[in-house]
């Protein structure tokens, strides 16, 4: 109670004591703050990333060649990283895209809204160039990747739903103004900084280490702008081409690239019969509503739990405890809470206005995770024809590691 | 060639579905950036700061980025300062158990009977607020916490707005990056 006597007395009395008055001719000094030019650094921001994208996909859809993309890579390690800090990253901006399209207080900045549409928009046109090196992420992880040890199928596919749950968290946590999960739980982010949270520099550190024997871990399993990209990546205009001769069906592609995107010849030696098929399809349009609404009905049974995880929730829940069984020494916030002079009834209005955002989202949300779940599991079971190698659209980063394993592409160059 | 052409097909219509989301979300998100004052940077409001002391443990630098400032226009030069001095200290010296500030950040100079300039170290203060709950406490408030936007590496989530218990911690406008007293 202490305090909440004396917030009201500096509201009250902020001159207890008068200006003096100086005999000595004394001159009051001259304070300066600096504020940065932050909208200088946006624009070199946004130029680089428009250069260094467009430099990758010339690299890797024209020329065949590797170096633009491990030059990108330090570059942006460097630039981006180390010297910008990672922060806004197009990653986070799913999340600041997300809060404005969802609330109307929120003004998202012009070029955070770019740093999430610009690598879109590149990759609907040249594949995932923005993942090859431009993002300081995946440079990292692609430049010190050297050995290529494979998953198993099951492993990657398991682990490949990952990115899109974690999207829709942070979706979810975003869009009810609660937190950025994807900034709070960045692993790389202390390694730029040289500093931060022990637990999440280790977890990076893990993770390169990983990225040392198998490509890009976090790439694959874990970014959820990834998710979004391969989206796009899967239909885009041009992609990446290993060579511009003819596939010999060799291999030595598939064993080069580190995210397993180079699919193998398959002949699907199982010719179903007409009736069966439609009733495979009919089983499958039955099979994804079902999931859709098992998604939906547990992410809203659940949606409670994740309210907890905003802070206005948490504060309703102290001070509700509170107006029970009044606590002797009182938390920060209870002292702020009521020093700020705010009523239990108001909270309490907000709150409600608050969980019933996250019923609703915590639905959508779920529904969605069916999807992805229901439609990887029927990937799995359709089966295509292919005759030769050839590079998935979604899963390739563009790297360029299989350029100089192809055998047509030695014989070009000599 | 029936397969190929069927496959060519879906990705047209993939193609269709990508473009026109892009020009949906470009379309509805760039309204909402193009509203005024939307360069934001993180800053203190000093009337809701209640001085908990969480800006110096939970800012995502190793020295957080929060530093006291100190309004010479408000503040009342005394030589009993309760922003420099510890509460019910015996003797007005310089003596460190007498202190306030945790890093010796503040430092004051002699005006003239009996009054006292105070300024501050930002190489050394730490952001804990004591300073400023001394002052606000028993003085002018001239002491007061704020985001040195020099140091303050403008994270994505703030950190520190995150764990504040009274939510002083907001986006302003460049053209308000400080919120100074005076």
């Amino acid at each position: 109670m202490n305090l909440i006597n004396h917030i009201k007395i500096i509201v009250q009395t902020t001159n207890r004591f008068p200006k003096p008055d100086f005999e000595s001719g004394y001159d009051y000094p001259e304070r300066h703050y600096f504020v940065p030019n932050e909208a200088f650094w946006s624009y070199i921001d946004i130029a680089m990333l428009v250069l260094l994208m467009s430099f990758v996909a010339w690299a890797v859809i024209r020329k065949q060649v590797r170096w633009p993309v491990i030059l990108t890579s330090i570059i942006s390690v460097a630039y981006f990283g180390f010297f910008r800090h990672g922060c806004v990253c197009s990653i986070g901006a799913v999340q600041n895209v997300a809060l404005a399209l969802a609330s109307d207080s929120y003004t998202i900045p012009l070029f955070v809204l770019l740093m999430f549409i610009l690598p879109i928009i590149f990759t609907l046109f040249f594949g995932r160039v923005f993942c090859a090196g431009v993002c300081p992420f995946g440079a990292l992880q692609e430049l010190v990747n050297i050995k290529n040890y494979k998953l198993s199928k099951t492993v990657t596919t398991i682990l490949s739903i990952f990115p899109w749950i974690y999207l829709g968290f942070a979706v979810l946590f975003a869009v009810t103004n609660s937190r950025f999960i994807i900034c709070r739980f960045d692993p790389f982010v202390g390694i730029f900084r040289l500093g931060g949270e022990l637990p999440l520099i280790l977890f990076g550190v893990v993770l390169l280490i990983i990225s040392v024997f198998t490509g890009r871990p976090f790439c694959r399993f874990i970014c959820p702008y990834g998710a979004i990209l391969s989206l796009f990546s899967r239909v885009s205009f041009s992609r990446v081409k290993i060579t511009k001769k003819g596939c010999i069906n060799c291999q030595l592609c598939h064993n080069a690239c580190p995210v397993d995107a180079i699919r193998a010849p398959y002949e699907n030696k199982v010719k179903e019969n007409r009736s069966a098929g439609v009733n495979r399809i009919l089983r499958y349009i039955i099979f994804l509503p079902l999931m859709m609404i098992a998604g939906a009905t547990t992410m809203y049974l659940l949606s409670d739990n994740f309210s907890k995880v905003n802070k206005e929730v948490q504060l309703y829940d102290k001070v509700s405890e509170n107006e029970i069984r009044p606590q002797e020494i009182q938390s920060l916030e209870l002292q702020a809470f009521y020093g700020q002079g705010r009523t239990v009834e108001e909270l309490k209005t907000q709150v409600a206005a608050i969980k019933k955002d996250f019923r609703i989202y915590s639905g959508i949300i779920g529904a969605f995770f069916g999807l992805v779940i229901a439609l990887t599991l029927i990937s799995l079971s359709t089966k295509r024809t292919r005759k030769l190698y050839e590079i998935d659209g979604a899963d390739c980063v563009g790297c360029g590691r299989c350029f100089s394993y192809c055998p047509q592409n030695q014989i070009e160059r000599g | 060639m029936k397969a190929y052409e069927r496959r060519e097909f879906l990705r047209t219509c993939g193609q269709v579905i990508a473009g026109g989301t892009i020009l949906t979300l470009f379309e509805l998100s760039l309204r909402k950036a193009m509203a005024k004052g939307a360069t934001y940077f993180w800053q203190i409001d000093p009337t809701k700061c209640t001085f908990c002391g969480r800006c110096e443990t939970d800012c995502v630098l190793p020295m957080s980025a929060v530093k006291a400032v100190h309004s010479v226009k408000i503040c009342g030069f005394c030589d009993l300062c309760g922003g420099y001095y510890r509460p019910n200290v015996k003797e007005l010296n310089t003596a460190a158990e007498n202190l306030m500030c945790p890093t010796g950040a503040i430092s004051r100079r002699f005006v003239e009977e009996p009054y006292f300039e105070y300024s501050i170290d930002e190489d050394l203060c730490n952001g804990c607020g004591k300073c400023a709950k001394g002052c606000n406490s028993f003085g002018n408030g001239a002491l007061y916490l704020q985001i040195k936007q020099n140091l303050c590496k403008n994270c994505n989530e703030c950190e520190i707005a995150k764990v504040c218990p009274a939510d002083a911690i907001r986006r302003v406008p460049i053209a308000k990056a400080y919120n100074l007293k005076l």
